[in-house]
């Protein structure tokens, strides 16, 4: 009776370890979130919202300054006599990037009587997207996948940049421009999120009737050097490698490219298209592509200021928290204009009046970060266009505004 | 078999063979049965939701029991099996039209002979062999369910229909207490029926295979036979784990049967006590219960340890291990163990037994 015992013992201890480890990988920046939070003292007036963050688990490297730009959102807000004198309670959890604990603190802030979500992944996008809709709790998140923006199937989803598919549409439009027949190598992240533009860039070059190659490669979650997914591609012939993954294993894939001398051209799609790609690249991720809906903060935008402003007031530098903390802020910006529009109008603040006035709203402007945000009864998709830019002399550099998938 | 409180003689042998021997087990049993029925009436929707995680993870759990701690074959497959029982009952009563009871006993049959299947490396296989034939069979299982773009339709993910029979529908409001009732009713026959296998030659026959092979076989118990039921029957109860997981959450993805999930469910059976039914009901509710209340007590202490709150997915998973480790040195044979020797304790006190 007792002889598996230390086996499955010495199993556990293994298997346990590795799930520590992962809490280390980030540094830095915790204090402010956690003053936005203390801050909002609880009161019956307060209007509640349920944020998921990923602060140590596999997109943790951009989900933390996403969280962080949120927060300092609401605790601005907050600071400025709220929304109509109604103060938001930031109700924000580390979920680590996993399904059942994003469903657990859904029910959780179910229960806290949340009127809105503001979530984070892919995976818990989908998972959590019938039970928004039968909860009636509108949820913004940063996927950006394809199937959120269609109100017939998820009517409390909202999405306020292009959808990974516009993206990826994006990205080919620009590769067929300057080299028409070239082969593209799609590298993604193994996930329902790395997935979700890879059968529709597919159909795009057949629509478009591109003469471009296109193959897509799973990159495997930790993995130290992708150099057997460049073989491949390079067996395919590609010119052009297309990353939906963060900014970690694209950097890794970068530095893989300049390690070999290999003439292929990253181009990153939203979620490698930031600071970070540059800053754990180096030189190797000079001449890449970028298309990212939300204007870096290194390229200035007029939408940058107040975020900057907040930023300075509070001792940090926005250029470091980058491009994502300016995301959360004004995916949160988008959401509080929509709360902001129920209580102008006079009603409760209840989830399907927060969808109505989501949908009727004024396109938000959001000063040049990202092109105004509308929503219809028949199409969450808020934005289309992303910014295309490009890696020169170690910096972000714009090359095109307000791109459109060629229609 | 578990020792009997002295001083009771069975003069007939359903008296022996009844499950309640004492007025302590009734007592027990009638106590224990007002807090069931009192729970959802006294928990909050968050909470009544742990506890419905719980009930789902206690059907899984029984059944790892039966393999691991009833027929001491290790496995780690459980993530594997849970995958294929929430897939199978999601496809049926989606794609295939199903009314949902039938799905899922279905999703039981198909996920029974999967594990036969997987049971077939263990007729040659022992030990830390085996675990690894399971783990592999683990991968092989999620990677199929990534890969097969049948599967989801290439969405990634697969929908499963709500809860419903004959056109009665799960109310939302009522969600999570309707569901505990139809939790509670399936875990409860589901321990019953294995509390019983386990009376039966067949059980017995599972024992003999863990405690001894080459006995087992001198006395004529036929080990093919008895590692591939008992495979078909622990996979079936994972199966039916997996189905209920499905139509709970209403959506399926290989996110939630990675091997992450196997090792928690042997966790649950360590901690609960290998071969004891009861125990993997203890096991399950203690390893669900540990998240959500360290959760609640860093949000209770967020002011004065914030580094709690700021750590706390790691620090779950550290606490799950930390406490594995700790049951293994101290209390091997876990929480079943632990409650018998409180139980005896006061039963015979002032005396020492």
């Amino acid at each position: 009776m007792t002889r598996p015992i230390p086996l499955i013992g010495i199993l556990l201890a293994c298997s346990t370890l590795p799930a520590c480890k992962q809490s280390g990988s980030t540094s830095g920046g915790a204090s402010e979130t956690k003053a936005a939070s203390a801050e909002a003292k609880p009161g019956n007036d307060d209007i509640v919202l349920g944020i998921l963050a990923d602060l140590t688990g596999a997109t943790a490297d951009v989900g933390k300054p996403y969280n962080e730009g949120m927060l300092a959102y609401i605790d601005d807000l907050n600071t400025n006599a709220g929304i109509k004198g109604r103060k938001i309670r930031a109700l924000s959890e580390d979920y680590a990037y996993k399904v059942p604990n994003a469903e657990e603190k859904y029910k959780k802030y179910l229960q806290a009587g949340a009127v809105a979500i503001q979530g984070w992944g892919t995976g818990d996008s989908e998972a959590l997207r019938g039970k928004v809709k039968a909860d009636e709790l509108p949820f913004m998140s940063a996927s950006y996948a394809e199937v959120l923006t269609d109100p017939k199937q998820s009517p409390y989803n909202f999405v306020v940049a292009p959808t990974y598919s516009d993206q990826m549409r994006i990205a080919l439009d620009q590769i067929a421009a300057v080299a028409p027949d070239a082969q593209v190598a799609v590298f993604h992240h193994d996930s329902p999120f790395g997935m979700a533009p890879v059968a529709d860039g597919e159909q795009w070059i057949k629509d478009r009737g591109y003469k471009l190659g296109y193959k897509d490669y799973a990159m495997k979650g930790g993995a130290t050097d992708y150099v057997g997914l460049l073989q491949q591609a390079t067996s395919q012939g590609a010119k052009f490698i297309v990353i939906q993954n963060v900014s970690s294993p694209a950097a890794t894939v970068a530095r893989d490219v300049a390690a070999q001398k290999l003439d292929m051209k990253i181009v990153c799609l939203n979620w490698c298209a930031d600071e970070l790609f540059l800053k754990l690249a180096g030189p190797a991720a000079e001449g890449h592509w970028m298309i990212q809906p939300f204007a870096p903060p290194a390229v200035a935008m007029p939408g940058h200021e107040p975020v900057r402003a907040y930023c300075k007031a509070k001792g940090c530098d926005l250029d470091a928290k980058g491009l994502h903390f300016v995301q959360g802020w004004y995916t949160m910006h988008v959401m509080a204009r929509g709360m902001a529009k129920v209580l102008a109008d006079g009603k409760p603040l209840t989830g399907p009046n927060l969808r109505g006035a989501l949908e009727a709203m004024e396109p938000v402007d959001t000063g040049g970060v990202t092109g105004p945000v509308r929503f219809s009864a028949d199409s969450h998709r808020g934005a289309m266009a992303a910014g295309v830019y490009k890696v020169d002399a170690g910096k972000i550099v714009a090359v095109a505004a307000a791109v459109m998938p060629k229609r | 078999m578990p020792s009997r409180a002295t001083g009771i003689d069975p003069r007939s042998y359903e008296a022996d063979l009844r499950l309640l021997q004492t007025r302590g087990d009734k007592l027990r049993l009638a106590l224990g049965l007002v807090a069931i029925l009192a729970l959802p009436f006294a928990l909050n929707n968050y909470w009544l939701g742990i506890v419905n995680a719980i009930g789902i993870a206690a059907i899984g759990a029984i059944g790892l029991n039966i393999l691991v701690g009833f027929t001491g074959q290790i496995s780690l497959g459980q993530g594997g099996f849970l995958a294929v029982g929430a897939f199978s009952s999601a496809l049926l009563a989606g794609r295939g039209g199903l009314p949902i009871p039938l799905a899922v006993a279905a999703a039981v049959v198909v996920t029974a002979a999967a594990g036969v299947i997987v049971g077939l490396p263990a007729l040659r296989l022992k030990g830390l062999y085996l675990v690894i034939a399971t783990l592999a069979s683990q991968e092989i299982i999620v990677f199929v369910v990534r890969r097969w773009r049948w599967l989801t339709g290439g969405q990634g993910y697969l929908e499963a229909p709500p809860l419903g029979v004959l056109g009665w529908h799960v109310q939302r409001a009522a969600f999570e207490r309707t569901w505990y009732w139809v939790i509670l009713v399936t875990a409860a026959l589901g321990a019953l029926a294995a509390r019983n296998v386990f009376r039966t030659a067949l059980g017995r026959s599972f024992m003999a295979v863990r405690d001894q092979e080459v006995a087992a076989s001198t006395i004529g118990v036929n080990l093919t036979r008895a590692k591939l039921t008992a495979f078909a029957l622990s996979s079936g109860y994972v199966g039916l784990a997996g189905a209920l997981t499905a139509h709970y959450t209403e959506i399926v993805t290989w996110e939630r049967f990675t091997l992450d999930v196997s090792v928690q469910y042997v966790g649950m059976i360590i901690v609960g006590g290998l071969g004891s039914i009861a125990g993997s009901i203890y096991g399950a509710a203690f390893l669900m219960l540990v998240p959500p209340l360290l959760s609640a007590l860093a949000d209770a202490v967020r002011d004065t340890a914030p580094f709690l709150a700021d750590q706390l997915p790691a620090l779950q998973v550290a606490a799950v291990g930390l406490i594995i480790i700790l049951f293994l040195r101290f209390e091997p044979r876990g929480l079943d163990r632990l409650w018998r020797r409180i139980r005896d304790y006061f039963g015979s006190w002032p005396f020492r037994y």
